[in-house]
């Protein structure tokens, strides 16, 4: 379970303050669907930032599992999003210079999963996303559709306990989409993962079991919980 | 991240960028191959050094003589004539070594045996009866020291009975065209006898020698002087003449061989404290190492400013390298790479840009000394000379050497890695 309090995340200092984020309170229980609906500048992406670990917004709690990661370390927090987060974002930001399992091979090195153990995995991750037979191909070499398919295989390479998409369909035509939807809600009901779409389409949000409305750095309304 | 994966990950993204990565290590190699060729050089030198001292005689034996009141240089081209100039009486060496000398220098610790050389003078040498006469200097030959013949053979390096060695320089004031047509020939020393005072009296006799080898300076021999050659044996016969028997014996000169083991420069230093004159291969040979250690050092020097220009090479590539992947920066650490992980990444890259730099400056360096057939022809040295010679194991601690430096000029452009916001990196829109 995610529970955010209060949380509040302002940029910049004295006269050219801006905040982010204001005051928001969250639950989102373990195995969600939830789609982080709201325009660009709303503070949907510092919100995941801030679920994640990646930012550190001035006030306020997220807790997740019982632990409020605001206060861990900074190893702490870098050892905790390589053990339970995985992340796949609009642009991808795959290695092109590197295989495609040397992408997936990334989380699983970061997060020291020992070398054996490595390959069955990464074997794995391929399969689920169809990528099997591009195991060697150079990830320049694949279309936009692979590259997002193989974001996803090292995002759920490590089991994560929760996967955050920042506009993974942002870049995509409909047909490729509905492919990655369907990964991404699959993994999300077999595994019983956590997911958490970041994005200002309502049709995708429509898909998600829950839709938190994010309006400038609040939370406008939560449906579906 | 484990030490191995960071390792591989760093040597993969540098085969990515090919050409800079080898650029880089090029400028490191300059350096490289300057220091490995001054070591090479270094060792060829001193090894070199080491057989120019071994062929030119015993390591352990000093040359002790009286020291000149003055010093008058003879500077003669040739053999001056007999009855000609006014140098016919001038003595090669007017300070002798006596039994006295002998016994002061027998006391000091280290020697082993003193073999000490007859002073005798001729009063002129000739071809023949109705031949030119001329003033040359006589020398004993004590020791077994290797010396370069021109022409003829010698047992043992000395001269027998009866023989003579002629210097090359000689040959054309005795009238000789070639080295090879004075072998055999006759040559007459006359001698004169001297008073129980020392001065001369008309009493002379001639010794007649046959000349059994030319010898000449050469590139491998350190201490030569024109002189005529004769045995121990004969050099006591002609003594016994000319001093007359039972005559204190005067000596030109020892021979001090010092006990193995002994520290020759020490021993040296406390005979000239004693007031002689004393040389010695050691002293010759330490004084050359020196001039060695000082070039190689100097050349070293050279290599490690090209060393240090080219951590500035691979300080700006790593910068250059993190300004391009940043969003590679910020997936790692949004995956949950720590910041010692990402910064041990580049200063990885650094540590491969610097063992590449290093092995390829070593292995031109090793193609270098495969000229050394050429630089012993170009240079004119012995046969089979090895100028330069790989110290394959301080090469190796050169590309550990390289491979620390690049870690450490790594540092600044790791830091900067480490230190990326990811938030900020994988920002795109």
């Amino acid at each position: 379970m995610i529970e955010v309090k209060n949380i509040t995340k302002t940029f910049g200092k004295k006269q050219n303050v801006f905040t982010a984020l204001e005051n928001v309170d969250l639950t989102i229980p373990d195995g969600a669907s939830v789609a982080i609906l709201g325009k660009s500048g709303s503070g949907k992406s510092t919100l995941m930032h801030a679920l994640s670990g990646l930012d550190r917004p001035q006030q306020g709690q997220v807790i997740i599992d019982g632990q409020d990661i605001l206060k861990l370390k900074e190893t702490a927090v870098d050892r905790f999003r390589a053990n339970k987060i995985g992340f796949i974002f609009q642009s991808f930001f795959v290695s092109a210079n590197e295989t495609t399992s040397e992408n997936i091979s990334l989380p699983l090195e970061i997060a020291k999963v020992p070398r054996s153990e490595r390959k069955k995995r990464i074997a794995d991750a391929l399969a689920a996303v169809e990528l099997t037979d591009k195991a060697t191909s150079k990830a320049r070499n694949l279309s936009g559709g692979q590259k997002q398919r193989l974001a996803i295989a090292r995002a759920i390479v490590n089991n994560p306990q929760i996967i955050f998409a920042d506009e993974p369909t942002g870049n995509l035509d409909s047909v490729t989409s509905e492919t990655i939807e369907n990964l991404l809600f699959g993994y999300n009901k077999n595994k019983g993962a956590t997911l958490i779409i970041v994005t200002h389409d309502p049709e995708l949000a429509a898909k998600c079991g829950m839709v938190i409305n994010i309006k400038d750095g609040r939370v406008e309304s939560v449906t579906g919980a | 991240m484990n030490l191995s994966d960071i390792f591989l990950r760093a040597g993969r993204n540098l085969r990515e960028s090919k050409a800079r990565t080898i650029l880089t290590a090029l400028a490191i190699a300059v350096g490289a191959t300057t220091i490995t060729i001054a070591m090479a050089a270094g060792n060829g030198g001193r090894d070199y050094t080491n057989n120019i001292v071994q062929s030119s005689g015993d390591a352990y034996s000093l040359n002790v003589y009286a020291k000149p009141d003055s010093t008058e240089a003879a500077a003669v081209e040739g053999l001056p004539e007999y009855g000609v100039e006014a140098g016919e009486t001038a003595a090669v060496n007017d300070n002798r070594l006596s039994e006295k000398d002998i016994a002061a220098l027998r006391k000091l610790n280290g020697v082993e045996s003193i073999s000490p050389m007859l002073d005798i003078e001729s009063e002129y040498v000739t071809r023949g009866v109705s031949e030119k006469k001329f003033i040359a200097p006589l020398s004993v030959k004590v020791d077994r020291t290797k010396i370069d013949l021109a022409a003829g053979e010698l047992k043992d390096n000395m001269p027998t009975t009866g023989q003579m060695v002629v210097s090359e320089g000689y040959l054309a004031s005795l009238g000789f065209k070639s080295a090879e047509e004075a072998i055999g020939k006759p040559i007459y020393v006359n001698v004169l006898q001297y008073a129980k005072d020392g001065s001369k009296t008309t009493a002379s006799r001639d010794y007649q020698f046959t000349i059994a080898a030319i010898d000449r300076k050469s590139d491998t021999n350190l201490y030569y002087q024109e002189a005529l050659r004769i045995s121990a044996e004969d050099s006591q016969t002609i003594y016994t003449f000319q001093r007359g028997e039972g005559t204190k014996a005067l000596y030109y000169g020892v021979v001090v061989l010092a006990t193995e083991g002994t520290n020759v420069i020490e021993l040296q230093q406390s005979i000239a404290d004693k007031g002689y004159e004393v040389y010695s291969l050691e002293d010759q040979r330490e004084q050359l190492m020196q001039v060695i250690d000082i070039a190689q050092w100097g050349l070293i020097g050279f290599g490690a400013l090209a060393v240090i220009a080219s951590i500035f090479g691979i300080i700006n590539t790593q910068y250059i390298s993190v300004l391009e992947r940043t969003q590679q920066i910020g997936l790692m650490k949004a995956v949950g790479a720590s910041r010692k992980d990402v910064s041990r990444l580049f200063r990885y890259e650094a540590a491969w840009v610097g063992i590449l730099g290093g092995v390829i400056g070593v292995f031109i360096a090793f193609l270098v000394t495969l000229l050394n057939p050429v630089i012993t022809e170009v240079l004119t040295l012995e046969e089979g000379t090895r100028l330069l010679q790989m110290d394959w194991l301080a090469s190796l601690g050169l590309i550990v050497g390289l491979m620390v430096i690049s870690i450490l000029s790594g540092y600044f452009p790791a830091r900067k890695a480490a230190k990326l916001d990811p938030i900020e990196a994988l920002r795109t829109e």
